[in-house]
């Protein structure tokens, strides 16, 4: 798995590729977890992403959790292979997440305020 | 903080390992990144751990607990380091084999944890499993966190529920559920629509614990088709959910998956009661394989003859020791799991009666695990509902052990109801009890301890108890022997499918009679899945082993058969609006409000008076709404005149008090829209007096 950051019009834009799995769930998460920050905008870059584990649906859970207490800050994820998205769905994680087909219209949405 | 028992003591062939803690029992991932073993066997005298990657042939470790590890007779180890999320473990264990003494030990057999969470092997429903497996059943490792959003049990009083048995698969297995991925978790979750409709508000699963549905499989010499066990009641494990039921079981990921469900029923006032086989397992007799217990200790796990052979009170060939005290704390850590973990409303336990042997199978006067289940903390609030009998023959309706806290499926509710309504002489009697919650059965218990139901998984379903005197259970490879003979069914006059209008009529009118007097009746009723639209397994009685059309819900039927989906909902919505129907207390016989009337009064033909002399299928009872929960509710006056006598009778009715006046909410002699009226919109009768109800009739009306 590898995590690359990059920066659009003030929103930090992660981009997840490989495997987000028990093994790479500790990278991901100390890579991700100091960008949430006060007024932080992410997306979340999925495009790449080929499988998402019970493990890796926890850390997705946990940033969004994280964000909640965060003041200002949002998220969302964009690109989610449709595979991973059936996973989200019948395991009931993906309630929790907002989802956009491409990271523009991801970006246009944060910067909107989702 | 770091601890300073973090670290490993030793290392064995690359792996780190430290001594384990032996409590809880199985495998629990540890802060500090190890997993702890932990598995219990008194006769063992060694134990190696097995390690294999998700899915492949080989393992890829054999780690032997060392002596010093083992605490009393468990084995404790934790090994650091591994990948859980793609480790499948088991154990190896050694020890005497003498089939006399009990030992049934086996180093070469690889042996699935008592306590897996998760279970592998089975992941996808149906799909042939390799035969040649060294290990089919697989314990793996589970993060177990889950966020339940502040859910927990309904914990609706039991006087309040209608409990909805189904089948996880059957639900929504048929192509025409319409649901993205059928036959699963997921799957019910897509329908919790259609029953917030149809108004229940319990859902009762039939076993959804890790089994094997290609146990026993074989090809129907009369279809072709593989015959499966469909239904489920034989445990591999009984901690772990079954990976087959849910869409995302080739993930790994039933747990949230189930646990998803459970949630979102509950947000939809939803209640969840798992069907829980605790009386044997999948392991069969002597014949049959090495999964676990038999190879970890079998004389523990499972009660034994002097000889050494399995007693059988299950029916399946063993009989799960639950009075051994190991077994006893299996079974209640299991169930607060299930309480706890995910978070499940109740219990119905399959054949109730063996928890109540002990390890000789006698039975007991206070068994200790029932009692334990009725004080137990965390369970304090979950529903206990028994099957009061086994195969042994146990047969303990109304005298099963309680404490107050049991109730029991009301196998007298079914059989003295059935024998009324298809018009038996001398059935009134029984039934003046079984509509009040069966006094005669629960006089000191109440009438929560009575789940009344007319039919159950097991047996034929509503439309073939009236389109069926014999059992067709052909199709089954059994030459039409399995399955009960002991129907009282009426099949109103043709064996099963006909085009006959009147039939067909009568027929309706016969499921709508029944499904009328259970939510009339005291106590809690349980609808089968599929009734409420007609469903028919062909005659079929006993369809533990069809995974086909027989046994899937037809989603069409609602459109065949909208009239009684009509009846269905609308007798729901009644029961459900009308707190005189529904109290755990149990009817006096006499007016203790003051309001002139006695809080149920029985009526003939003539007003105040029955005169059964003649034994006809004919009774009607008057509830005063004054007295709705003993009194401390109000609510209309209801009235049932049952009529399940071939010819028409013509009935005085009881004068209501003065303010009110009769209105008729049911009447299933006439076709719809006339057959039942939405609540609050009941019509009004001309005749106050008198009433003919017709025959094979129910009549309902309110007072208001």
């Amino acid at each position: 798995m590898e995590v690359k950051i990059t920066t659009s019009d003030g929103v930090t834009i992660v981009e997840i590729s490989g495997n987000l799995d028990a093994n790479t769930v500790p990278q991901a998460e100390s890579e991700i977890m100091p960008l949430i920050v006060p007024k932080c905008l992410l997306v979340l870059d999925m495009g790449k992403c080929q499988y998402v584990s019970s493990a890796g649906l926890r850390i997705l859970l946990t940033i969004t959790k994280r964000l909640k207490t965060t003041e200002g800050g949002q998220w969302c994820m964009a690109g989610v292979p449709q595979e991973i998205m059936d996973v989200m769905e019948m395991t009931g994680f993906s309630r929790f997440f907002k989802t956009f087909d491409t990271v523009s219209a991801a970006v246009k949405a944060i910067q909107e305020g989702v | 903080m770091i601890r300073i028992d973090a670290n490993p003591t030793r290392e064995y062939n690359g792996f780190d390992l430290r001594a384990g803690k032996p409590l809880p029992f199985g495998a629990t991932l540890l802060a500090d990144g190890g997993v702890n073993f932990s598995v219990y066997s008194r006769f063992a005298t060694a134990c190696e751990l097995v390690l294999f990657k998700k899915h492949e042939a080989q393992p890829f470790a054999i780690i032997p607990f060392p002596d010093e590890f083992r605490i009393g007779n468990v084995f404790t180890m934790v090994v650091f380091d591994l990948d859980f999320e793609d480790t499948e473990y088991g154990y190896r264990m050694d020890g005497p084999f003498n089939l006399e003494e009990g030992h049934w030990f086996d180093r070469t057999k690889i042996l699935m944890d008592p306590y897996a969470k998760v279970i592998g092997g089975r992941d996808v429903w149906g799909k042939i499993p390799d035969w040649d497996n060294i290990y089919p059943h697989r314990a793996r490792i589970f993060f177990d966190d889950f966020d339940w959003e502040d859910d927990r049990p309904l914990e609706i009083p039991l006087e309040d529920i209608i409990v909805y048995e189904m089948h996880v698969r059957g639900f929504t297995q048929h192509t025409s559920s319409g649901v993205k991925h059928p036959g699963t978790f997921m799957g019910i979750r897509e329908k919790i629509p259609y029953l917030k409709e149809l108004g229940v508000n319990c859902v009762e699963l039939l076993p959804i614990h890790e089994f094997d549905e290609f146990e026993n499989s074989r090809i129907s010499p009369i279809t072709g088709e593989r015959l499966v066990n469909y239904w489920g009641y034989s445990n591999v494990g009984f901690f772990a959910p079954k990976a087959g039921y849910a869409a995302s079981g080739k993930f790994g990921m039933q747990i949230d998956e189930f646990k998803a469900l459970v949630r979102d029923l509950h947000k939809n006032g939803i209640e969840v009661i798992l069907d829980v086989v605790f009386n044997h397992t999948a392991e069969g007799n002597e014949n049959g394989p090495y999964i676990s217990y038999r190879g970890i200790d079998n004389k523990t796990y499972y009660m034994l003859t002097p000889d050494g052979y399995y007693y059988n009170f299950s029916g399946c060939g063993n009989t799960l020791n639950c009075n051994n005290p190991i077994v006893r704390n299996m079974i209640l850590d299991c169930l607060r799991c299930w309480a706890a973990d995910y978070h499940i409303d109740g219990f119905r336990f399959d054949l109730a009666s063996i928890l109540g042997r002990d390890q000789n199978g006698a039975p007991m006067n206070s068994p200790p695990l029932l009692e334990t289940l009725a004080f137990d903390p965390v369970l304090g609030k979950c529903k206990l509902i028994a099957e009061a009998w086994d195969a042994g023959g146990l047969y303990q309706v109304g005298v099963f052990p309680s404490w107050g806290r049991w109730a029991e499926w009301n196998g007298k509710y079914r059989d003295d109801l059935r024998k009324f309504l298809k018009g038996d002489y001398g059935t009134v009697n029984a039934m003046i009890q079984r509509l009040q919650g069966s006094p005669d059965l629960y006089q000191w218990r109440g009438t929560n301890a009575s789940v009344n139901f007319i039919t159950a998984h097991d047996g034929f379903t509503l439309m073939d108890m009236v389109s069926y005197n014999e059992k067709h259970n052909e199709a089954n490879g059994e030459g039409n022997s399995d399955g009960s003979d002991d129907n009282e069914s009426w099949n109103c006059g043709w064996e099963g499918p006909t085009e006959d209008v009147e039939i067909n009529r009568l027929r309706k009118k016969q499921i709508k009679n029944a499904a009328a007097i259970l939510l009339v009746s005291r106590g809690m009723p349980m609808i089968l899945a599929g009734d409420e639209m007609g469903k028919t397994q062909l005659g079929n009685n006993n369809a533990y082993c069809q995974d086909n059309e027989i046994s899937w819900i037809d989603w069409t039927l609602l459109d065949t058969n909208a009239e009684i989906f009509n009846f269905y909902k609308k007798m729901i919505a009644f029961h459900n609006s009308h707190p005189v129907l529904r109290s755990n207390r149990h009817f006096q016989n006499i007016d203790y409000m003051g309001s002139g009337y006695p809080d149920i009064s029985w009526h003939g033909n003539k007003a105040w008076n029955v005169d059964d002399s003649n034994g006809e299928p004919v009774i009607a009872f008057l509830l005063c709404g004054l007295h709705a929960r003993g009194g401390t509710s109000k609510d209309d006056y209801v009235y049932v005149a049952m009529n399940m006598h071939w010819e028409p009778h013509s009935w005085e009715l009881p004068k209501p008090p003065e303010s009110l006046s009769w209105h008729v909410f049911a009447n299933t002699d006439k076709l719809p829209p006339e057959d039942i009226w939405e609540v609050g919109q009941e019509v009004m009768i001309e005749n106050q007096s008198e009433f003919i109800v017709g025959p094979r009739s129910i009549v309902i009306l309110i007072g208001k």
